[in-house]
């Protein structure tokens, strides 16, 4: 297919149809209501299902109820929309039900702004919802990589049998960029008989399929719990995703960024490299499971004065950075959290000045 | 062929056909050629890209732009100024409107109706043939029933805004020039002129496109890149 212009909201869109998802339920939300706009149009074109919620409470449980029958389904919504979307997150997980959820991100605490932020990092990659589980966690940072992480999602979120998540930041929903929808990304139809409660005669078993997120026996509790810990350590094994920049130079400091905050670091690195100094980049594409290993052995490299986590919030991947790098050299925070998003020359100056204490 | 648009102009076309970058080139180049330029933030539906983020460049080249109170400029509220209707019943030498998309960001131009009454209003569709949706003639004389609809007003002429932003090649611009003469064939509408980025103007020029044309210097960019700035 050739190239179109499109914003990353519509992008997911249309990437979430070419997945072979026909459900999609949401409520709108600035600043990714085109989600909706545009699905609410082209879903049915496709013989597919697009209705809006009363509530984002009532959209994520539909969301479990259409998963729960194994129907491929997807909803997006914004930061507020997201909370309380946490605890259906939480049974839909419990339950094992893949599913997609997208969150673009606007500023925050409580009704926060509409501008880009990254402030649900701890809430998308620690919790948000109740009880042990994960999600796994995709940052693009383009609308082709927003396309390609969306398409991604739905055989992954199959493969775990939990929900992924796709993070991304108010710009990534909002800027218009040429995107191209690969063929190889269309997802083969999901093996739901194992699992789906889409009736014995559908499926001609002889057993019945259940989904439950109760569990009063702690001995029971606690051995599914384990089963879940046992998927997020094999997350953690199979799907780490990341990029690295300017990372074969000799560099004086590391960054490490995500989404659109990592597209300023890279014009902050290429003019840094103008000046005569090295920096470089780690962006975790997944920030759960996190890089861990890479950055940790990117920090240690010899020369390497700091490490700084750069973020639209007010230091939520800090923790995940120093627990990575475990003390081989300091790991400072550079951001901003009010919607605005860094400069270039915002984030050297910042970087300079922690290379330079 | 030169652009000579005057009075009041609206800015209409669906999301992200290119429109608010094409108001604030257009003020710029009329300003450019000497004239009065007064430019209205209209889009009350998009968050994000809207001319309010090129103000301070606008208000450095002497454009005045009339926009909502400051501190209602990230309110997701759709706030029109007031000031609107006094800009069409004395408008500038050049006033443009810069709307929202598709017939929803045009609603607001309905509110207005009662202003344009007996007025003279270019309304003007922005295409973009690699946009969702108006790909192809019928696409865009769709959104041009759904506009017109919307906003109570007449689409009075066309403009061909064909790219896929630092991708855009010179074909990809001809391809949108022959989508807006096929749309100007269909609906008997002019086409007022054709935009192409300032390094691709000569190119197309060579290909035979006679129309008058505007160039682009992007003023709505994201945050790791700059601004063109524009010489004058």
């Amino acid at each position: 297919m050739a190239k179109v212009l499109m914003k990353g909201n519509e992008a997911i869109g249309e990437a979430a149809i070419r997945a072979g998802c026909l459900n999609y339920f949401a409520y709108p939300i600035t600043p990714q209501s085109e989600v909706a706009e545009y699905l609410a149009r082209r879903l049915p074109e496709e013989g597919g299902v697009f209705l809006q919620g009363e509530s984002e409470v009532a959209v994520s449980y539909m969301i479990f109820g259409a998963s729960g029958c194994g129907e491929r389904v997807m909803t997006t919504s914004s930061s507020p929309g997201i909370s309380l979307m946490g605890e259906a997150l939480s049974y839909i997980t419990c339950g094992e039900c893949p599913a997609v959820f997208v969150n673009i991100v606007r500023g925050g605490p409580g009704l926060g702004g509409i501008l880009p932020s990254q402030g649900d990092y701890l809430q998308a990659t620690k919790g948000g919802g109740h009880g042990d589980y994960r999600l796994l966690v995709m940052a693009p940072d383009s609308v082709q990589e927003a396309v390609e992480m969306t398409m991604a999602a739905f055989p992954l979120a199959e493969k775990y049998r939990n929900p992924v998540m796709i993070l991304g930041d108010g710009l990534i929903g909002q800027m218009m960029e040429p995107v191209e929808f690969p063929e190889d990304l269309a997802a083969a139809p999901t093996n739901k008989d194992d699992w789906a409660t889409n009736g014995m005669d559908t499926r001609g078993s002889e057993t019945r399929n259940l989904l439950k997120t109760l569990y009063l026996d702690p001995e029971a509790l606690n051995a599914h719990n384990l089963k879940l810990r046992a998927k997020y350590e094999k997350m953690k094994a199979e799907e780490v995703r990341y990029k690295t920049y300017n990372i074969e130079s000799d560099y004086q400091a590391l960054i490490v960024s995500y989404g659109t905050m990592s597209r300023v670091c890279r014009t902050a690195i290429d003019n840094f490299k103008e000046e005569g100094l090295e920096v470089a980049m780690i962006r975790p594409q997944t920030v759960f499971p996190f890089p861990e290993a890479a950055i940790h052995e990117a920090a240690g490299k010899d020369g390497c004065k700091v490490a700084v986590s750069v973020e639209m919030n007010m230091g939520q991947m800090l923790e995940d950075v120093r627990l990575s790098v475990l003390g081989q050299c300091p790991v400072e925070w550079y951001g901003k959290c009010g919607g605005e998003v860094p400069t270039p020359e915002e984030v050297m100056e910042a970087v300079r000045s922690f290379i330079g204490s | 062929m030169d652009i000579n648009l005057k009075g009041v102009v609206v800015i209409v076309g669906n999301y992200g056909s290119g429109k608010t970058e094409v108001a604030v080139n257009l003020g710029i180049k009329r300003k450019q050629d000497g004239i009065d330029v007064l430019l209205a933030d209209l889009d009350l539906v998009n968050p994000y890209f809207r001319i309010r983020e090129a103000r301070s460049y606008l208000s450095k080249m002497g454009i005045d732009v009339i926009l909502p109170p400051r501190k209602y400029l990230h309110a997701d509220l759709p706030i029109l100024s007031p000031k609107v209707g006094g800009l069409i019943r004395n408008p500038a030498t050049l006033s443009i409107l810069d709307a929202g998309g598709d017939g929803v960001g045009t609603i607001v131009l309905a509110a207005l109706a009662d202003m344009f009454k007996d007025r003279p209003v270019d309304m003007l569709q922005v295409i973009n043939p690699f946009r969702p949706f108006t790909a192809d003639v019928n696409g865009c004389l769709v959104m041009r029933e759904r506009i017109e609809a919307a906003s109570r007003l007449k689409v009075t002429g066309l403009i061909g805004n064909a790219h896929l932003l630092d991708d855009t090649t010179t074909a990809d611009v001809l391809q949108g020039y022959e989508l807006v003469t096929g749309v100007s064939r269909a609906s008997g509408l002019p086409i007022a002129f054709i935009t192409a980025a300032a390094g691709l103007t000569q190119e197309i020029r060579a290909a035979g496109v006679t129309c008058p044309m505007l160039p682009i210097e992007r003023q709505l960019t994201m945050p790791w890149k700059k601004a063109a700035e524009a010489d004058g």
